[in-house]
């Protein structure tokens, strides 16, 4: 068992879910409510990552992130290291590879809030801000509980990606799946079950909570106890 | 307590805390690395010399090291895109060569080990463990053959010298469609020892393991049969005093004499 | 709680989505009906007012304060207008109990009183009791009631800021008991509110009701304004006519002053007088209406007093008992193929009097129910 290649699988997963969440709640309100030109255009690009290869996506972030990269070039000064082949450059390809699992969501969630729910709060007074806090997100909260749990399981699964923008640095960009595909070629079969055998209950188990949990809130938006 | 939340997004407001308490420590995760050591990238074909090496360095000196095994191909490639390795083992000169022409490296470095290859045969297969790889085009055409694995000649040294070598006995033609490409030699290895390929051509270090002992037999390929191995290691740029001492260490006789044990020829020293 | 009188005044303009072409104006304390059928652009001219909807064209003022001016650039959002609005699906938030609802529009006071004010509303609108329900536990009405709270939080609290009270169909969601108890409600509580009052709704039967005044809109049109009574029997033209239900639409030219000086409809042949003359001149030709109130069934056994006003006999075509009442429509003698009188009585009145289809009946059409209108082609000049 690699701890610290667990440690830091859990730790990408927890720093790409609360930096994506925000993210994804600015970007899915737009898209839900309002129509303006190119939102067509915004909805494809947000769902690419489902459909491309990790590889393509991998070969792409190498490009924007690299050496010679704007990104790469103002990281480099800032701390002296490449952003490629970091945690930080892994944070930053992760946030993009998860956005679909963390928008679409919290978009779907956004769009089956009725819109008289909120003009009823615009009437009442509410600005678009205490309008998005006091009505909008707790009305929407399964499909922000969705997009935590889905952006957190699939980071710690994600294997591509992190490979190809990553590496396989031991404690800054090993994770979990990749200390596992290492295993493998190392003939350690009990390590690589044992990791393998772990990654399967960690998913099942933010899945079923999921379930659980959107399951007891029901279609009213509060607590059926 | 604001009555206009509901327990629900209470729980959620935890939850995001809970995330927010483990991701924390993501933002120090970087800085702590100073502590564990280099970052060494291996050709794969150390993948079971290497630790030992490094163990024995680290009850020596009480320094840690950071191994990741590799094709030297992608490791060369990663380099030259700013991969943070401070020493690199390749498993050919020629990617040691062109790091130092892109001025990655602080020196030309130095000759390690020679490499040898071998045909390995696990256990159950059908195929005759014979160094003139005689028995590899037969078994092709009566069909005993359906995959051989090597590594990639793209990028691995040694599937480069096993492609000289399948040419070199006249079975490259016989064996196209039928050969599997492993990424590295470690995993063109496991192919062949889990039985999903019936041969490999692998490195001899590889197939001397003990871990490889029991899964099959194997037989080392004429010397001549490919260009030589020459297995360089080098120091990069700005690599810290940690790397260096590795790098002296990995000249001293003790060291030289576990290579050797593993089936690694050694140069001159 | 008075707030400060300041009447709405509301002029918009627009061709799509939804075209309008409406003038309005409500004063305070009053209760202005907003009347047309589906697809009238009421609910528009009501999103308009409360800022959910912008205008191409328009001007929208409370008192003072302009909500609206497109020309002058104006356009406050809804949560800068103090409206409070019922919608008719009452949109209450599902995952907020019934006081906290009402809270919401109370969240410019601190906590502690925020409670208790919104405690008051709820039991104002008759909710004692019921403030710890969400929305998914309350029936219809107690929904509805939830919602006229929040509203009426919104309007009443600040008293140095203009006010509206818009309702937008608030009844037609629950049951008929309900809506009648709701109602009544309303009209009780809306003697103390001194805010203009604009009720959206396509059942006539509530703004004359409820309302003070009333506006028929059509496509988005404002046709005719007028307390409710005056614009349903005396609309300004047959479209209206129409519009408000009123089925007994005839021509007739206007004859010469009788030998009391009353002025005489000439119709069918007969002379109708006519109570009220809007400015027309002998000669002329006109459209009339009568409302089935102004059409009095005589007595089938004995004559009586006071029935030989415009007395109409004919032949009964048809006969529908509705409940309570009685539905009769007779096509009057010397008419040929021409359209029927419609009017109801009592049930029991149309038994004693043994209406049946076939009869003969005589019916008196009272001169103060007779209006005339400039008479139009519209090829429905006389209809069913």
């Amino acid at each position: 068992m690699d701890w610290p290649a667990l440690t830091l699988s859990l730790q990408l997963a927890a720093a790409t879910t609360l930096l994506l969440l925000p993210l994804a709640i600015l970007l899915a309100r737009p898209l839900a409510w309002s129509r303006f030109a190119g939102k067509g255009l915004v909805e494809a690009l947000v769902a690419l990552p489902l459909v491309l290869p990790p590889t393509v996506l991998g070969f792409y972030l190498l490009l924007a992130l690299g050496e010679h990269s704007a990104p790469g070039r103002l990281y480099h000064a800032l701390t002296g290291r490449t952003l490629v082949f970091s945690f930080d450059g892994l944070l930053l390809a992760s946030l993009v590879f998860n956005l679909p699992f963390a928008v679409q969501p919290i978009q779907r969630a956004f769009d089956a809030i009725p819109r008289g729910s909120r003009e009823a709060a615009w009437c009442c007074g509410l600005s678009a801000w205490r309008t998005l806090w006091r009505v909008e997100l707790p009305l929407a909260w399964p499909g922000l509980l969705s997009a935590i749990v889905l952006t957190f399981a699939h980071t710690l699964g994600e294997f591509g990606v992190v490979l190809m923008v990553g590496g396989n640095i031991a404690g800054e960009t090993r994770t979990v799946a990749i200390s596992i595909y290492d295993r493998v070629q190392s003939f350690d079969e009990s390590g690589a079950a044992a990791m393998s055998a772990l990654l399967v209950a960690i998913s099942f188990a933010a899945i079923g909570t999921l379930n659980v949990l959107t399951r007891r809130i029901g279609r009213d938006g509060h607590d059926r106890v | 307590m604001d009555k206009l939340l509901t327990t629900g997004f209470r729980r959620l407001i935890c939850y995001c805390l809970l995330t927010c308490g483990a991701g924390c420590g993501a933002a120090h995760a970087s800085a702590d690395q100073a502590d564990t050591g280099p970052a060494v990238a291996a050709a794969a074909d150390l993948k079971f010399v290497l630790p030992e090496i490094a163990q024995a360095f680290e009850r020596a000196s009480g320094r840690k090291l950071r191994l990741s095994f590799g094709s030297s191909g992608v490791f060369a490639r990663q380099i030259l895109q700013g991969a943070p390795f401070e020493l690199f083992f390749s498993a050919d000169e020629s990617y040691v060569e062109l790091l130092q022409r892109a001025h990655r490296t602080m020196d030309a470095g130095k000759l390690y080990a020679l490499g040898r290859l071998v045909l390995f045969i696990p256990n159950g297969s059908p195929i005759q463990a014979d160094r003139n790889l005689g028995d590899l085009a037969a078994a092709a055409r009566d069909g005993r053959l359906k995959h051989l694995s090597i590594a990639n000649p793209e990028h691995a040294p040694y599937g480069r010298a096993a492609r000289e070598a399948l040419q070199r006995a006249g079975v490259w033609e016989a064996l196209q469609g039928k050969l599997v490409l492993g990424e590295n030699v470690a995993q063109a290895a496991q192919f062949a020892a889990s039985g999903s390929a019936q041969a490999g051509i692998l490195p001899l270090a590889l197939a001397r393991a003990p871990e490889f002992a029991e899964r099959g037999a194997f037989t080392t390929l004429p010397e001549n049969w490919h260009a030589p191995l020459r297995q360089r290691m080098v120091l990069m740029q700005g690599a810290g005093e940690t790397a260096q001492r590795f790098y002296a260490y990995m000249q001293t006789p003790a060291v030289r004499t576990i290579l050797s044990n593993h089936g690694f020829a050694l140069p001159e020293p | 709680m008075a707030t400060i009188a300041a009447g709405l005044s509301v002029t918009l303009r627009q061709r799509k989505p939804v075209p309008l072409e409406c003038t309005l104006d409500c004063a305070p304390g009053e209760l202005l009906a907003l009347v047309g059928p589906s697809g009238s652009g009421k609910s528009t001219v009501l999103r308009c007012i409360a800022g959910l909807h912008r205008p191409s064209q328009g001007r929208v003022e409370c008192g003072r304060a302009s909500w609206l001016d497109r020309e002058r650039g104006i356009a406050l959002l809804p949560q800068h207008r103090r409206v409070g609005m019922v919608f008719q699906n009452y949109s209450l938030l599902p995952h907020l109990s019934a006081q906290d609802n009402v809270a919401l529009a109370l969240w410019q006071l601190p906590p502690g009183q925020r409670a208790a004010q919104a405690r008051e509303w709820l039991a104002r609108v008759h909710l004692h009791g019921l403030e710890r329900q969400f929305p998914a536990q309350l029936s219809g009405g107690q929904q509805q009631r939830v919602a006229l709270a929040r509203a009426l939080a919104r309007t009443m609290t600040v008293t140095d800021e203009p006010a509206v009270l818009l309702l937008d169909e608030p009844f037609s969601a629950v049951d008929q008991v309900t809506r009648r108890k709701l109602q009544q409600e309303l009209a009780r509580l809306r003697r103390e509110l001194s805010i203009p009052i604009v009720l959206v709704t396509h059942d006539l039967d509530e703004a004359r009701m409820l309302a003070d005044r009333m506006v028929l809109l059509h496509h988005g049109v404002s046709l005719q304004s007028g307390p409710p009574e005056e614009v349903m029997t005396r609309p300004a033209n047959a479209a209206i006519a129409h519009l408000v239900g009123l089925g007994n639409l005839f021509e007739g030219i206007v004859g010469g002053p009788d030998a009391n000086g009353k002025l005489v409809l000439e119709w069918l042949g007969r002379r109708l007088e006519v109570a009220r003359n809007p400015g027309f001149a002998q000669g002329d030709k006109v459209n009339w209406v009568i409302p089935p109130e102004g059409i009095l069934l005589h007595r089938s056994d004995r004559p009586s007093r006071g029935e030989a006003e415009n007395p109409v006999s004919g032949r009964v075509v048809d006969c529908v008992v509705l409940g309570p009442y009685t539905q009769i429509m007779l096509r009057p003698e010397s008419d040929q193929g021409k359209l029927p009188l419609t009017f109801s009585v009592p049930t029991h009145v149309a038994q004693r009097n043994r209406v049946a289809v076939g009869s003969v009946a005589r019916i008196t059409l009272l001169a103060q129910a007779i209006h005339l209108m400039r008479w139009e082609d519209s090829g429905r000049g006389e209809r069913r």
